[in-house]
């Protein structure tokens, strides 16, 4: 393999990874909290939250 | 239920999607920078641009994993004083370790195609390379050990214990150039000694570095919401559960 | 009647301490015994690696216990000493101003032709009257597998060009002049 041959790949497989995980962490909380039927509250609640508020 | 209002503030806010639009931003630049304006460098050529994607993330790993030390200690301490105290610190250890165990995988697979076109070789089990996969493989079980079957506090504390002794092998994967001879190349940049690393390469690296740790920073807060989330779902099916046997109870009666 | 036990019963919350002390005990006696496990496997792994490549000067000076044993041997490639024919490679690496003369028989890897690359060598010893740059020499090493050791300097090609000279300072104890290599 090339040396830009392996820089593609390389970045390639970097960003498609990252990219994957990232999808798949927001896929999962929305999946469950459709599950937990919090989905349509928390688009609408989050709208009119400003804060960045966590449970700590 | 009264959980569910708690935990939808507890999703996505304004905050973090500024800070997700953020990582994305950052991200495309560092790779207009790390691919395009970034020079070649006289020896490797256009290889060097590895060094944009591998470094920073075996940087966020150690970032990531310190912060999982650091939030076990506090549970430990927490929980010792009651079982349900110090939770929050439990979910983000758990974030910050598969954030890093990610970060650890992408720093050795392109470790793997850089030493390839460099060294002439993917693999070699030299110290630094012997220790990364090792820190890999401990991080691997810190979160199989986090999805054991057992009492919530109980399991968070084996867990807990676990970051702790896993993050002993932390410094040794980042010294382990420094101690003994490795095929890997001395640390890229360190602490009171000259970078040996010439301007745009340099600035490359600190920017690929900022880029990246703004896109762990997100992913944490996330997976860290998500494992609230998990707790809820879990909490509420076991109350649907007992609420179901009470009934069967009552009813046999 | 004497109605006293002839044992004292324990309470069932005292039983249920002692079970669980004798519990925290065990994990902790199991505990420590994976720890130092870990630790003896990952001191004898590190052994192994520790020693992953012996300099020029360290093969030449141990090389009558090496004998015919393989091993990895590392040194900067002389840039002038550099041959190629039919498949084999022979060059000269140095380190600490102790040169050895390589006999190499497999394809080096792309960054080999940089000068004075530093290059890591599996191989052995061969017996063998040697003419190099050091001086005359009684082997040479025979190798079939060579990696790359670059370092951690990183230069724009825009702003410099590969050059001839050999690292600052690498060559100032040596008794021995380096000629140009051949262009």
């Amino acid at each position: 393999m090339s040396e830009v041959a392996t820089v593609v790949v390389g970045w390639g497989i970097t960003f498609v990874a990252l990219a994957t995980y990232s999808t798949w962490v927001v896929l999962r909380g929305k999946g469950i909290g459709q599950e937990l039927g919090i989905g349509e509250i928390e688009q609408s609640d989050v709208e009119k939250d400003t804060s960045a508020t966590t449970d700590s | 239920m009264p959980g569910a209002n708690s935990a939808a503030k507890m999703t996505a806010t304004p905050v973090t999607r500024v800070l997700g639009v953020s990582a994305l931003a950052a991200t495309a630049l560092m790779a207009v920078l790390g691919l395009i304006v970034s020079p070649p460098d006289v020896i490797q050529g256009e290889a060097v641009r590895m060094l944009y994607v591998h470094v920073p993330s075996i940087w966020i790993a150690y970032g990531s994993f310190a912060l999982t030390s650091t939030s076990s200690v506090l549970f430990l301490r927490r929980s010792r004083r009651r079982a349900d105290q110090g939770r929050h610190y439990d979910r983000l250890a758990g974030s910050a370790a598969e954030v890093g165990v990610v970060f650890t995988a992408i720093t050795l697979i392109t470790g793997m195609l850089w030493g390839k076109v460099t060294w002439g070789t993917y693999w070699q089990w030299d110290a630094r390379l012997t220790t990364t996969v090792l820190l890999f493989v401990t991080y691997l079980g810190y979160l199989a050990l986090r999805r054991l079957p057992a009492e919530p506090t109980v399991r968070s504390r084996r867990a807990a214990v676990m970051a702790l002794i896993s993050f002993v092998n932390v410094p040794i994967v980042h010294y382990s150039v420094d101690w003994w001879r490795t095929l890997h190349q001395k640390a890229s940049l360190s602490v009171g000694r000259r970078p040996e690393i010439t301007g745009e390469m340099y600035w490359t690296l600190l920017y690929s570095t900022l880029a990246v740790t703004i896109l762990a920073t997100w992913l944490i807060i996330h997976r860290y919401r998500v494992i609230r989330l998990e707790e809820l779902r879990d909490e509420e099916g076991l109350e649907a559960l007992i609420a179901s046997r009470l009934n069967k109870d009552v009813g046999s009666h | 009647m004497d109605l006293t036990p002839l044992h004292e019963v324990e309470a069932p919350s005292d039983l249920r301490r002692r079970v669980h002390r004798r519990r925290r005990w065990s994990v902790l006696v199991i505990s420590a015994v994976l720890i130092f496990a870990m630790a003896f496997i990952t001191a004898q792994g590190l052994r192994n690696a520790t020693l992953f490549f012996r300099n020029v000067d360290e093969a030449v000076e141990q090389r009558s216990e090496l004998g015919e044993r393989r091993f990895r041997i590392q040194g900067r490639v002389i840039p002038s000493s550099v041959k190629s024919e039919s498949g084999l490679t022979t060059f000269e690496i140095v380190h600490n101003c102790v040169v050895a003369s390589v006999l190499h028989s497999s394809d080096p890897p792309e960054l080999f032709s940089s000068p004075w690359i530093p290059v890591v060598l599996e191989g052995h010893w061969i017996a063998g009257e040697v003419m190099t740059l050091g001086g005359n020499d009684s082997h040479y090493f025979s190798s079939d597998r060579m990696l790359v050791k670059h370092t951690n300097e990183y230069a724009s090609a825009n702003e410099q060009r590969v050059t001839e000279e050999p690292p600052e300072g690498f060559l100032d104890q040596c008794s021995f002049e380096v000629p140009a290599a051949a262009s």
